[in-house]
């Protein structure tokens, strides 16, 4: 055919165009030398460009689209040749980039701000956290609080040591009528929330308490407690004990064994005393009871009509026992070091 | 309480197959908490009862004695160098191959030429007592020992025997004795108690004191017995063993039998010298401002609520809680007057804490003592003199009753066991479990209990079902778990154990301080006198002076905890604390607002990637746009402020909307230098009320998918023009599009002039619905640039 016979000739610049341009397509180096070999051979200026444009002087027909498919045929060829190459480059170069952007990834990453919540607090959420589980909410309330509601509504008696001075820190505020003090214990709430909500009441209490105790590795004056206290019709002391159960298993691990002992509260009775089994020891881990009917009495519930238990504990020692803390000082300790524990 | 097992068994035959460790469960199940118990095992080996057959001196010595001793299987000759006996002498016999405590082996040895063939053994040596001057003679000590020549001395001293230190809870007074614990141990095991044999001779004439009680109210039982005729001496060492096991210091005869009585029974006793008090006691309650020189030769001051014994008109003892001098018995006391009474508890309480006069007697008489027991707590003592001192006790006692207290009936429903318990037990089981504890019981149901009155705490039914529990025992009762209403956790707690992940998120460490500060924390943070600040509430009682007073600020509390970690070297510190203050308010209670405040000190360390860089205001102000922002409080801002503990230059109150609600900025550096801290401190205080406001949830806006404007603003004005507000005009003044506006740039230089300074904003406007074009960016530049012109007179640069 006369079309390859042409294409065979080495005289056809066309020809002796492509070969050229295939090898310095070939040999180009960057994509920059590609992007001046695309610009001399198939762009506006180039020679196919120029060829294209003498189509119009070919008078024979046949000739002129033979001429021209021959045209397109070169330049879709280079064009092609140009794309792979400048795709190879572009990745050579990318790799190359990259290789030269390497560092050593050993050195010591930046670290975004890290804090940590308190490990009573972090203790007391996770035990309120599972008395939410079992359908109970959360009250709060005063840290300097009456005697009334300290000791009285909670069936102390007047005499009680416990509120003497050696025991109770007492503040100078008001007009003496009534006094005043830091309340020693959670359960203040527990009048002071049966005053204002109708049973049933299904509730826990966490907060600050303070006694008259010094410093040192097992006596703070400032700790933490949570409270419970569940009122309802037909509340037993099996509710009490399967409660508390349920929740040393759900805080220490399915198969925590407690212990129930007799104690003696003023404001519940029956009292007991719940021991955990953890860290291959019985831990004391609550005072419980059910609720006296004089403090039913003092909140105007019907000691006859309900029934109910209460609870109490030490957020500091659950926290010793479980994360190894000999010392309770460490957890006033405000050292980085040690917060930077809690996680 | 302290005692042992083989006291124990004095009243309940406990059987042999319980031992130490089964025991103490015992006791715990019945609510005694054992604090510690042992096992009580002779410090001796090879030691028998021997009986001196004669004494002889040493050929070649003068300080030792040969002796012939019976042992049993044989007579030997032993040397001893003790001097207080003489043949016919019951005595402990060191056989050789003995080994006295750890490791001290008997051997036959010469004493200068004759051979001693063991030793006969004083307290010290067996590791019974503290004497160690003469050898341990047993005739009057264990008379019965001289019926047993040759037995294991271990056995009449009575070891092995097992020690407990019960903890009894302040309810039960009745168990501050053996006699009590026993009887609680033998309803456990269902077993018989035995009764106390109380008797006396009767031998003497009768008791010639007479009593008169003015203050029946407080003194509603007394009973007593005169001995006369004894001598004041050391106790046999039965009784000082016991003494020392039960925790307490042996004394003297009389002193002893009183203290070994008050164990044994529960009921505590005195004993006047009669020969000094004359024949009249008299009961009344004290005249403000009376002394009397207890035993101890102290002067007290009585109030009037001290009950005290007189002898018709002086006192001779504070009434329960300790003795006077003048009629204290000393070693040449031979006849005494032994006080059995019971106290009310309360007056005993109030005076033995005034006077800081606490003891085993004042202890049982404020939780309570038995008083129908007072004439046998009497009768017990003089009967131990009589066995111990030689006494004879009076023909007649003193038993005064005008208080007429007398056991009480409780009513029990049988219904109340389920009740409370959720368990059912039927009349027989219940009547059964209270007669065991030495309740009276009778009819069906209800079931009427009789009280004794050792038993002050069992007043109302529900202290009956206390006891069927504790009895029937606590596991008998079933589990179950009731579930709550499910209200869930309330808001406030959400909200701020959200704030407090906020903190953490942004590097804080959560820290607790004490709710005290010290008078000088609140001069160190420079407020001045009468600032609401210094008016803290006093604690009355405060442990020490540093904490003395409710805290009215966070900041002291952080800041220490501050400086202790910059102290350690460790250089960089953020710090958060959540709590309540305590400020003058004007109800029955103090206000305790919750407060937050937080802390940043020291450089914060340069690393290979990022250059150090010591805090400044803007690490504050920003945490609070944080805050502002994740909690979704509207109308958040700050402006400049001074506060005494704030560098004056970079303070600036807290703003929700109008309220201030606290203060940022960094620590003034003379305060913080006090608190020793060094460099730029930033630190915040705010009211958490209203961070933990509940506003509802937030509402979605969809973001735009058109392309923005996007152009820059910078305006000239004086130093004094504040930012925010420029940037409160700028975007009230950008209209609706307004989707960002940011400071990129402040620039002071000679091109805006001296006093002046240069702000450069970036903004970013976008319309929901279409592409914005300049013809939409121009006029709002130029509203922008009039409206920062007329309100804060500043001026754009450039053209709009």
């Amino acid at each position: 055919m006369a079309a390859t016979t042409r294409v065979d000739d080495p005289m056809d610049p066309l020809e002796a165009l492509r070969i050229d341009a295939s090898s310095r397509i070939a040999a180009s180096a960057t994509t920059s030398d590609l992007d001046a070999i695309e610009a001399e051979t198939i762009g506006r200026q180039s020679l196919i460009a120029s060829a294209r444009k003498e189509l119009g002087t070919i008078e024979d027909p046949e000739e002129r689209r033979e001429r021209g498919l021959r045209i397109n045929s070169v330049a879709t060829e280079l064009s092609d040749e140009i794309s792979r190459r400048r795709l190879d480059l572009a990745s050579a170069e990318r790799s190359a980039a990259l290789g030269a952007d390497a560092v050593d990834v050993t050195l010591p990453g930046r670290v975004p701000g890290r804090g940590s919540v308190h490990l009573i607090h972090q203790t007391v959420d996770e035990i309120v956290d599972i008395f939410v589980s079992l359908g109970y909410t959360v009250a709060t309330g005063p840290e300097a609080e009456t005697a009334f509601y300290n000791f009285t509504a909670l069936n102390i008696p007047e005499t009680h040591p416990s509120r003497l001075e050696t025991d109770t820190l007492y503040l100078d505020y008001g007009d003496a009528e009534e006094e005043i003090l830091l309340r020693t214990h959670t359960s203040p709430m527990q009048a002071r929330h049966m005053e204002s909500n109708d049973p049933p009441v299904y509730v826990v209490v966490p907060g600050k308490v303070f006694r008259s105790d010094s410093l040192d590795a097992t006596h703070s004056p400032v700790f933490h407690q949570v409270e419970g206290l569940a009122v309802d019709r037909g509340i037993t002391f099996g509710d009490l004990k399967g409660t508390l159960a349920e929740f040393a298993r759900r805080f220490f691990g399915p198969g925590t064994d407690v212990k129930f002992i007799p104690h003696y509260f003023p404001f519940t009775e029956p009292s007991a005393e719940m021991y955990a089994y953890t860290n291959g020891q019985w831990m004391e881990l609550l005072g419980c009871g059910m609720v006296h009917p004089g403090v039913f009495e003092h909140v105007g519930y019907d000691p006859d009509a309900v029934t109910g238990f209460a609870f109490g504990m030490g957020v500091e020692r659950i926290a010793m026992v479980r994360h190894g803390i000999r010392d309770l000082r460490a957890l006033i300790d405000p050292d980085m070091r040690i917060l930077e524990q809690y996680r | 309480m302290k005692l042992t097992l083989r006291w124990l068994r004095e009243f309940v035959a406990i059987p042999d197959h319980i031992d130490g460790q089964h025991l103490a469960d015992i006791f715990e199940s019945l609510g005694h908490e054992v604090e510690a118990w042992r096992p009580l095992e002779p410090g001796f080996e090879g030691v028998v009862v021997g009986k001196v057959l004669d004494v002889a001196p040493h050929p070649n010595a003068d300080k030792v004695r040969l002796t012939r001793v019976d042992v049993g299987t044989e007579e030997l000759g032993i040397i001893c160098g003790a001097w207080n006996f003489e043949a016919g002498a019951i005595v402990p016999v060191a056989l050789p191959g003995a080994v006295l405590g750890a490791d001290f082996t008997i051997v036959r040895r010469e004493i200068r030429g004759v051979t001693s063939n063991g030793m006969i053994c004083s307290e010290a040596e067996l590791g019974l007592g503290d004497d160690s001057d003469g050898i341990m003679v047993l005739d009057s000590d264990y008379p019965e020992a001289a019926g047993a020549i040759g037995t294991p001395f271990e056995m009449v001293v009575g070891l092995p025997d097992v020690w407990f230190e019960v903890n009894v809870t302040p309810d039960r007074p009745d168990c501050l004795s053996v006699y009590g614990l026993a009887r609680d141990i033998a309803a456990y095991l269902d077993l018989p108690l035995r009764e106390p044999l109380i008797a006396v001779s009767g031998d003497g004439p009768p008791t010639d004191v007479r009593v008169v009680i003015e203050a029946p109210d407080v003194n509603p039982r007394f009973a007593g017995r005169q001995v006369r005729g004894i001598t004041v001496g050391p106790s046999p060492h039965w009784m000082r063993w016991r003494i020392i096991q039960a925790g307490m210091r042996p004394i003297s005869n009389v002193v002893d039998a009183s203290n070994y009585a008050m164990v044994e029974f529960g009921h505590p006793t005195h004993a006047f010298d009669v020969d000094r008090l004359g024949t009249r006691l008299g009961i009344r309650m004290a005249d403000q401002g009376e002394r009397i020189v207890t035993l101890d030769d102290q002067e007290r001051i009585l109030a009037p609520n001290d009950i005290i014994v007189t002898d018709g008109t002086h006192p001779v003892a504070i009434a329960g809680v300790m003795g006077g001098a003048s009629t204290e018995v000393d070693a040449t006391t031979t006849n005494v007057f032994i006080e059995a009474a019971y106290w009310d508890p309360a007056s005993i309480l109030v005076t033995s804490k005034r006077l800081s006069l606490r003891s085993e007697a004042s202890a049982r008489f404020e939780r309570g003592a038995d008083p129908s027991f007072c004439a046998m707590g009497a009768d017990r003592v003089a009967q131990l003199l009589e066995e111990i001192a030689g006494g004879a006790a009076a023909s007649t006692a003193v038993d005064e009753d005008p208080g007429s207290l007398s056991p009480w009936t409780i009513r029990y429903p049988l219904s109340e066991t389920p009740r409370i318990l959720g368990i059912e037990l039927d009349a027989s089981i219940t009547a059964s479990l209270l007669r065991r504890l030495g309740f009276g019981v009778e009819g069906d149901d209800p079931l009427i209990v009789t009280v004794p009155t050792r038993r002050p705490d069992v007043r109302r039914t529900v202290d009956l079902v206390e006891e069927i529990a504790r009895l029937h025992g606590f596991d008998a009762v079933p589990d179950t778990v009731p579930q709550g209403p499910g209200l869930g956790l309330p808001f406030r707690e959400q909200r701020i154990r959200a704030i407090r992940e906020i903190m953490v998120g942004a590097g804080f460490h959560e820290t607790l301080s004490f709710s005290f500060l010290g008078a000088r924390d609140l001069d160190t943070l420079g407020f001045a006198e009468g600032h609401p600040v210094r008016s803290g509430i006093p604690v009355m009682n405060p442990l020490n002076e540093g904490e003395g007073i409710m805290r009215t600020t966070l900041l002291p509390g952080i800041l220490k905890s501050a400086a202790a970690n910059l102290g350690r070297r460790i250089p960089s510190v953020r710090l958060f604390e959540i709590g309540k203050v305590f400020l003058q308010g004007a109800g029955k209670l103090p206000e305790q607002p919750d407060r937050m405040a937080f802390i940043i000190a020291g450089a914060q360390d340069a690393t290979w990637h990022t250059p150090g860089s010591e805090p400044d205001v803007f690490d504050g102000t920003g945490m609070w746009q944080l805050l502002a922002d994740k909690l979704g409080i509207p109308h958040a801002s700050v402006r400049a402020a001074r506060h005494a503990s704030f560098h004056p230059g970079r303070c600036a109150d807290i703003l929700v909307a109008d309220t201030v609600v606290g203060t940022v900025g960094e620590i003034h550096p003379s305060v913080a230098e006090a608190f020793g801290l060094t460099g730029r401190v930033v630190g915040a205080e705010m009211e958490l009320v209203e961070l933990l406001i509940e506003r509802g949830p937030w509402q979605y806006v969809a973001p735009s998918t058109y392309p923005p404007v996007i152009f820059d603003l910078a305006f000239a004005m004086d130093e004094s023009v504040p930012a925010g507000d420029v940037l409160a005009v700028v975007t009230r003044a950008a209209g609706p599009y307004l989707e960002d506006v940011r400071v990129f740039d402040v620039f002071r230089g000679p091109s805006i002039g001296t006093g002046r300074k240069s702000i450069a904003l970036a903004l970013r406007l976008r319309a929901p619905d279409r592409t914005l074009t300049e013809d939409d960016a121009g006029p709002v530049r130029r509203a922008i640039a009039e409206a920062v012109r007329d309100t804060v007179g500043a001026e754009l640069r450039g053209t709009v």
